[in-house]
């Protein structure tokens, strides 16, 4: 036993066994969870100081980046000295505290609060599409297999299947944690859910069942724990042990919201938004969740196109890559390049280089772009600029000759071979009617759009979501996309086609990954130094201090 | 000796009676073929053998009361089939009570192995096997049977019904399983009083 500590009189149980290791920090505690020493700082509640350790307490109410409410009582946890079982959400870690997360009285305690939560829950996982991901099935399964003792019949009948727009309610599913009450608080301030009526005839609602109109609605169907609150966008689509979970990056804005990217069989099914404190906490918005929508679409152009006379002739890749580079090299300095802020650091990397090789102009794209990328759109996530690496252009300095310098150019006949990496760029009327003049001009271009028209040679390109790379979001942040899927047809990443230029210019490289690429670029670019993909990992690295605008607090 | 090995006095001279012998045992079986009751063969398709009740044959979906299928589209099946020639595509029910139905149900009778886990699975009793094992289609995509034939029960009920899950309970040892490691993981089972330590504190772990 410590000798530090005040000797308490010896109880009838096990000796109290001290806390390992040297003295506590300042500011900081020690004690033992499950019999494994734990240092955290004051003010840390039980269930924080497990977590870090590998222990998982089961809980319904409490979520890491909501307050804590501490009415489930699932997490309740037997503390040495304490007469009664603590809940461990909300109950702080002391010095020499030992705590058992896993003893017999707290096993029992767990089993019947869960028997109590399954009292009027209806049993409808067949049809249920929280089946797989359900705290109520996993608990069940891992502290409950009691026997019900209500049956099918006496259970409180409560309103199912109610459309509240983007959500769908089922309030017999319920285990009333009010996570979405919390969330609906403070994260949104929207304030839609309510509790309505006593006891075990309480129940959930909006008010005049309105629907859920705030662009955060899908998170709902995040917090909740059980299938209560579930996804109208991904109903009956695919039940959830189906698929496949791969780390991305959100392309939908500026903020570069950590997510899941769920598929099966190379379909991508739905979003999820990853845990990342420094960036989107547990949250993304809608906007940025039916970003798969447009993956896979039929209009997604799988093989590179070559116009001849009047009709497009389907080519290899490599064939259209042939006949850009002998464009270039016929007017290398009439040629113009134009990246896109949607496309990868490493993308933008090659392309950059593409048009110094060439020796012609480079920007990319329209507007102030250092101001969008700070502006927010509402008080929570959303950006203006809804480009997903405005920031990773500019650390690279692709912002050169000026976009307005370009289309100048172009409408005065001066360039005549022009390079747009993304389709984007096409779809404004000002910049159409300038790109028209050009004799020769070559997009990487993921989708169909009537604007392709105007282009001379169309090379397939990867979306985000089939590619590897880095994003640097706003704060300066570079993050890691993961491939998910793979690319229609012959359709590559971005900067496999400016590879394949480099190297038709005369360039000699040999780059086979994203990866290798990134590590040129932590070469080239001062900001990005001695960083890698491993370097960079799950949640991304801020480098190089603040952006300029970036002070401005976030919520 | 090894079991199942004979030995031949190869001494003996071969004579008529061995041959006797043999011809005798061909015309026997001849008459009993021709004559008799209890033959091998039978007159496919006309005739049919007699299979097991429990016979895994191909699948029936089976319906309400209003003709609608039982199914509720929970995937059980489909993820439990080890040949993955199941294949779902949920929808909307109007009625409120059973939200979840199937759009689309194929079983790709080509690729299927027969094992009947589907019909463990099923917490509907809505896919059931019949007794019917003929399968004779002219192209690959015929056998992939959908759901209005797969609900077609005349037909393919013809042989009488095969494996079903009220033969027996199958997910009574599924949870008798699930009790048996509770009791070992954590000696507990639920319901029975907690074993406790002789100085009055419960047992821990």
């Amino acid at each position: 036993m410590s000798e530090t500590k005040p000797s308490p009189p010896a109880g009838p149980g096990a000796p109290m066994p001290a806390p390992p290791g040297p003295p506590a920090k300042p500011d900081h505690v020690r004690a033992t969870i499950d019999g494994k020493p734990v240092e955290v700082p004051k003010g840390t509640t039980v269930i924080q100081a497990a977590a870090q350790i590998g222990i998982e307490i089961p809980r319904f109410c409490y979520h890491e980046d909501l307050p804590v409410d501490g009415n489930c009582r699932m997490c309740l946890v037997e503390i040495e000295k304490m007469p009664k079982l603590q809940i461990a959400c909300n109950t702080q870690v002391t010095e020499g505290m030992v705590v058992q997360t896993e003893s017999a009285k707290a096993k029992q305690a767990h089993r019947t609060t869960l028997e109590f939560l399954l009292v009027n829950h209806p049993i409808d996982c067949p049809v249920c599409d929280q089946a797989g991901e359900c705290y109520l099935q996993d608990q069940y399964m891992t502290v409950g297999l009691h026997d019900s003792k209500v049956e099918p019949e006496e259970k409180v009948q409560k309103r199912k299947v109610v459309d509240l727009g983007p959500i769908m309610l089922d309030a017999e599913r319920c285990v009333l944690c009010s996570r979405c009450l919390r969330f609906e608080s403070h994260v949104t301030g929207t304030n839609s859910f309510e509790f309505r009526n006593r006891g075990d005839h309480t129940q959930i609602a909006t008010f005049e069942d309105r629907p859920i109109t705030h662009n955060y609605a899908w998170n709902l169907a995040d917090v909740c724990p059980v299938g209560a609150l579930l996804s109208h966008d991904f109903r009956f689509k695919m039940r959830v042990w189906f698929l496949e979970s791969s780390d991305s990056v959100c392309p939908g804005c500026s903020t570069g919201c950590n997510i899941h990217v769920d598929s099966r069989d190379q379909e991508v099914h739905r979003l999820r938004p990853r845990r990342n404190v420094e960036v989107n906490k547990s949250w993304m918005c809608d906007i940025g969740r039916v970003e798969y929508k447009e993956i896979a679409l039929e209009t997604r152009i799988g093989a590179a196109r070559v116009r001849r006379a009047s009709s497009w002739e389907e080519t290899s890749v490599a064939t259209a890559l042939d006949l850009v580079a002998e464009k270039i090299l016929a007017a290398p300095r009439g040629s113009a390049f134009l990246a896109t802020p949607q496309a990868t650091n490493e993308d933008v990397f090659l392309f950059k280089r593409l048009s110094e090789r060439a020796g012609g102009l480079l920007d990319f794209r329209v507007g102030n772009p250092q101001e969008r990328t700070q502006v927010r759109e509402d008080n929570v996530l959303l950006r203006a600029d809804r480009n997903p690496n405005t920031t990773g252009c500019l650390d690279q300095g692709v912002g050169v000759s000026g976009v307005d310098a370009i289309l100048k150019a172009c409408a005065a006949g001066t360039v005549k071979v022009l390079v747009l990496q993304g389709a984007d760029l096409l779809k404004d009327a000002g910049v159409a009617a300038a790109v028209a003049k050009v004799p020769f001009v070559a997009v990487m271009a993921s989708h169909e759009h009537a604007e392709l028209a105007s282009a001379h040679c169309v090379l397939p390109a990867a979306v985000w979501a089939e590619v590897d790379g880095t994003f640097t979001n706003y704060q300066r942040r570079v993050q890691r996309i993961k491939r998910a899927v793979a690319p229609p047809g012959a359709a590559v990443p971005r900067w496999e086609l400016a590879a394949g230029l480099l190297q038709r210019l005369g360039e000699s490289l040999s780059l086979s990954s994203a990866r290798e690429v990134f590590a040129l670029i932590a070469k080239d670019v001062k900001v990005y130094a001695g960083l890698d993909h491993r370097l960079v990992g799950a949640t991304g690295r801020a480098v190089g201090g603040p952006t300029p605008a970036s002070q401005e607090a976030r919520a | 000796m090894a079991a199942g090995v004979i030995t031949v006095n190869r001494d003996t001279k071969p004579g008529l009676w061995p041959v006797m012998l043999g011809m005798g045992l061909v015309f026997s079986n001849m008459i009993k073929t021709m004559f008799g009751k209890e033959l091998a063969t039978v007159q496919f398709p006309e005739v049919k053998r007699p299979t097991s009740s429990r016979y895994r044959g191909i699948h029936v979906l089976t319906q309400r009361e209003d003709g609608t299928p039982k199914c509720v589209a929970c995937y059980m099946c489909a993820t439990v089939c080890p040949a993955e020639c199941i294949f779902i595509e949920a929808g909307e029910r109007p009625e409120k009570d059973i939200e979840k139905y199937p759009t689309r149900f194929e079983i790709d009778l080509l690729r299927c192995v027969y094992c009947g886990f589907c019909v463990d699975a099923c917490p509907e009793e809505a896919i059931i096997m019949s007794r019917e094992n003929d399968l004779v289609g002219t192209s690959r995509a015929e056998l992939i049977i959908d759901r209005d034939r797969l609900m077609d029960r005349g037909k393919l009920m013809e042989y009488g019904g095969g494996y079903r899950p009220s033969d027996h309970d199958v997910r009574r040892p599924v949870r008798i399983a699930a009790l048996e490691r509770l009791k070992k993981e954590h000696g507990i089972v639920p319901g029975m009083p907690e074993p406790r330590s002789p100085g009055g504190r419960p047992a821990s772990r």
